[in-house]
């Protein structure tokens, strides 16, 4: 358009200024022309001038000639010459005063030529009046005197200067004509010339231009072949133009493949057939050209149907196409079948909303793209107000920060530090109550970046659990030391008054045995041995009170140290039962050495006290398991166990066997099995009955 | 056999551990003058002689309980080894408290002796026989300089 116009400016430019020539030309012209008519007019003035002069001389030389004519032969032929001559002569004096009258320097001559005329005329009629009168001779006589030729020349002598006054004005004025008539051909040769330079030019330019256009055009349609050529092989995207009302205009390969429609088919056809059916019948693809001529352009991602019927979700970018003028041309079309997107995304979609916990999906600028249902319902909101909001309305602290790169990480980075590991944090929800959330984190490669995946679980009755344990397990360690307090004073306080029965039956027996009746010797045995049975009680209760309490710093030991300790304390009872102990390598262990020495002593102690007939052997070993434990064993050819026996064994004061058999009030195992609950490891047994048994202990390599 | 008099100080608030102990100082070979403080105060009233103990002895041998009513053993052993006068004074711990806390303590304030009160009474008469043999075969008694 624009090479059009400035083509026609550029004509009428050249048409203007051509028609301004020609009129300043004709004007020229027409002025050189009018000047020369003038000039050739006073020309031809000059020239009757000239000729009335002459004839005026001619006229008084007739006057003359006709008079001496009659002077000769005295006939009246003359005398008609003679007036006829002087008629002419008058009327060409009348007639060159006309003429002349714009010259006065021939109108002073007149009065010369009248008188000179007055005079020849004056003696014209004398020598007819000498003639008549006088005869021949006189008229004669006064001819020869000559005064009629000296009036004859010198009129001729005046005729000749004003002759010659007007040749010299015939000379001046056909110079004027002749120059104005070059004048005039030179401007009519120079305007001509002048035209046609502009035309020339004009034409030159308008050739030029015309040339440029046609390289522009050329070059025009090269760019929109390769721009068709480029379109055309575009296949997955549907690029197609229309025309303001919604028509097709073009078609690329893509709309092809993608729509279905050959270019033949829909070129021409309107739109909407692209839309469903009730898309159209709600005018949507009217108001979408509105949206895209009104602000230039809109982006939709909506359902469209193809040729055969069948939708696709497509993402649809309609362009407002303008001229420089604004003026609407029509729109292009960029459409996109993101169907598969739009399934992977259902399908994670539908995922999330199987997920147990709640999900929500965050880009990296920390706003939410996706969440499910338990999300809505954790955080109270629906699901379109949190879409598209920032993550840290709904958890304010923790969250947004880990996904945001720094000066040391990047945004990948800082996820991958994040991904699998459980974060506590504190979710928000909608009435701004605040609740306990865990949250893991997983990448989530899309073609929006890389989103990240949030699983929240709300943890807030893990919470309350962990509180209540805690809180357990405070009042059962309270309860538990409160025992240990009752135990220790219980058994420490009665053992005062306990002491004094059992020395003052004892008194009694060591002062009055024999001295009293049989009875009364029976009954302080009773008392005697019941209060020594007490203070057995009391006294390992204290014992058992005390076991693993002492609290000592752990320290690497030698077991193998701790067993000797443990046997040379049992000395007397080996010696006494002729026990055969023996032992394996024992290893080095964390532990506290004294109350190992304890272990091995109640266990060793145990071995040889439930003795079969054989004489006991015990023998003790350890093994190392898994490298994490070492497990002592001691095992004895004993009287064995039953195993429905196995638990109790270990509980306080329980005991198998009546006093007759063995003594010992059940404190033993008790006691091992609470030193080892405060080392940290267990113990059990392996018996059976008369074959034996073999206790076991594990203690942790490196302490507790 | 001398018949060297020993001056003990039982420092003890039990009527039957004070009755038990004289029971069995009965059976001594020495003559022992059994001098009995109920509480830690009195005991310290005692050995300074005030009031009422304006002539009493001073000891050959404490006895001391360690829990006692007033100001407790634990009390009276720091006071008397602060006493340049006192501290020459064996003193013996009898107690019910085998408790490991107590016997550190103790030494640590120079208890001579330590003995667990034994629960029994031939443990008790065995406590205090060895005593008595302690004095006879081990001890020169500084009784000559005080007559």
């Amino acid at each position: 358009m624009t090479t059009k116009s400035l083509l026609s400016r550029k004509v009428q430019l050249a048409v203007g200024s051509a028609t301004l020539t020609l009129l300043v030309v004709g004007a020229i012209s027409y002025r050189g022309m009018v000047m020369s008519s003038e000039s050739d007019r006073l020309v031809r003035h000059t020239h009757e001038v000239l000729e009335k002069l002459q004839d005026s001389l001619s006229a008084l030389q007739s006057i003359e000639s006709s008079s001496r004519g009659f002077v000769l032969t005295d006939s009246d032929e003359y005398l008609d010459l003679f007036h006829a001559g002087i008629l002419r002569v008058q009327q060409d004096q009348t007639f060159l005063r006309k003429l002349t009258v714009d010259n006065p320097v021939q109108q002073r001559q007149f009065p010369v030529l009248d008188r000179l005329v007055n005079q020849k005329i004056e003696f014209g009629e004398q020598i007819i009046g000498l003639r008549r009168t006088m005869g021949l001779e006189a008229a004669a006589d006064a001819i020869r005197a000559g005064r009629g030729q000296r009036i004859v020349s010198e009129f001729q002598g005046v005729v000749r200067g004003m002759q010659d006054e007007e040749l010299r004005l015939l000379v001046l004025r056909d110079a004027d004509a002749k120059r104005r008539l070059g004048q005039t051909k030179t401007v009519l040769i120079l305007g001509t010339a002048l035209g046609l330079l502009i035309a020339a030019v004009a034409g030159w330019s308008v050739q030029s231009d015309s040339i440029k256009r046609g390289l522009a055009e050329e070059a025009l349609r090269d760019q929109e072949e390769k721009y068709r050529r480029l379109l055309d092989g575009v296949q997955d995207y549907a690029i197609f133009t229309l025309d303001p009302h919604g028509m097709v205009a073009s078609w690329n390969a893509g709309a092809e493949r993608i729509k279905g429609y050959r270019a033949d088919e829909i070129i021409g056809q309107n739109f909407s057939r692209f839309y469903l059916q009730n898309d159209i019948d709600r005018g949507k693809p009217e108001a979408e050209l509105q949206i895209a001529a009104a602000s230039g352009r809109s982006e939709v991602e909506h359902w469209r149907v193809r040729k055969d019927g069948s939708r696709f979700w497509a993402n649809v970018v309609l362009t407002a196409v303008r001229d420089s003028s604004g003026s609407l041309l029509g729109f292009s079309e960029i459409s996109r079948d993101i169907s598969e997107r739009k399934e992977t995304e259902a399908k994670y979609r539908g995922l999330l909303e199987a997920a147990p916990d709640a999900m929500v999906v965050v880009n990296q600028r920390g706003e939410i793209v996706l969440l499910n249902v338990q999300a809505e319902k954790q955080f109270g909101y629906h699901r379109d107000e949190l879409l598209g909001q920032k993550v840290k309305n709904i958890i304010p602290e923790g969250f947004a920060e880990r996904l945001i790169a720094d000066g040391t990480r990047t945004a990948a980075e800082a996820l991958a530090q994040q991904i699998g590991t459980g974060i506590e944090l504190c979710g928000r929800r909608k009435d701004r109550s605040d609740f306990p959330i865990e949250i893991m984190l997983s990448p989530l490669e899309s073609a929006e970046g890389i989103l990240v995946t949030a699983a929240i679980r709300d943890i807030s009755g893990r919470k309350a659990a962990e509180k209540h344990l805690a809180e357990m397990v405070w009042e059962l360690k309270r309860s538990n030391d409160e025992l240990e307090q009752f135990a220790y004073v219980a058994s420490h306080d009665l053992q005062e008054p306990l002491r004094m029965v059992a020395s003052y039956t004892q008194l009694l027996a060591k002062r009055y045995k024999g001295r009293l009746d049989s009875d009364a010797d029976e009954f302080i045995a009773y008392a005697v041995d019941g209060s020594n049975r007490m203070q057995g009680l009391i006294q390992d209760l204290l014992a058992y009170s005390r076991a693993g309490a002492a609290g000592k710093a752990l320290h690497e030991i030698s077991s193998e140290n701790a067993l000797k300790e443990a046997l040379t304390n049992l000395r007397a009872t080996i010696q006494e039962s002729g026990a055969v102990v023996t032992r394996d390598m024992l290893p080095a262990i964390t532990t506290d050495d004294t109350q190992l020495a304890q272990l091995f002593q109640n266990l060793v102690g145990n071995a040889i006290k439930y003795r079969s007939a054989e004489v006991p052997r015990v023998h003790v070993s350890a093994t190392k398991n898994g490298g994490k434990e070492w497990i002592f064993s001691v095992r004895d050819n004993g009287i064995g166990i039953d195993p429905q026996y196995f638990e109790r064994i270990f509980i306080l004061f329980q005991r198998l066997h009546g006093r007759k058999d063995f003594k010992g009030t059940g404190i033993g195992l008790a006691i091992c099995k609470k030193i080892l609950e405060r080392l940290g490891g267990r113990i059990w047994v392996e018996s059976q009955p008369e074959k034996g048994s073999t206790f076991y202990f594990a203690l942790p390599e490196s302490g507790k | 056999m001398d018949a060297a008099v020993i001056e003990v100080l039982l420092v003890e608030d039990s009527p039957g551990d004070v009755r038990l102990t004289r029971e069995a100082f009965k059976d001594a070979k020495m003559h022992i003058n059994l001098h009995v403080a109920s509480d830690g105060a009195e005991a310290m009233a005692f050995l300074g002689r005030e009031g009422e103990h304006a002539n009493a002895p001073r000891p050959d041998l404490i006895l001391l309980d360690l829990n006692l009513p007033k100001k407790d053993g634990r009390e009276v052993l720091a006071e008397l080894k602060e006493s340049s006068v006192l501290k020459s004074i064996p003193v013996v711990i009898l107690t019910t408290s085998a408790s490991e806390t107590d016997i550190q303590g103790s030494y640590q304030h120079h208890a001579n002796c330590y003995i667990t009160k034994p629960v029994d009474l031939e443990g008790f008469l065995k406590v205090v026989k060895s005593i008595d043999s302690f004095w006879l075969s081990v001890v020169k008694l500084p009784r000559k300089t005080r007559s």
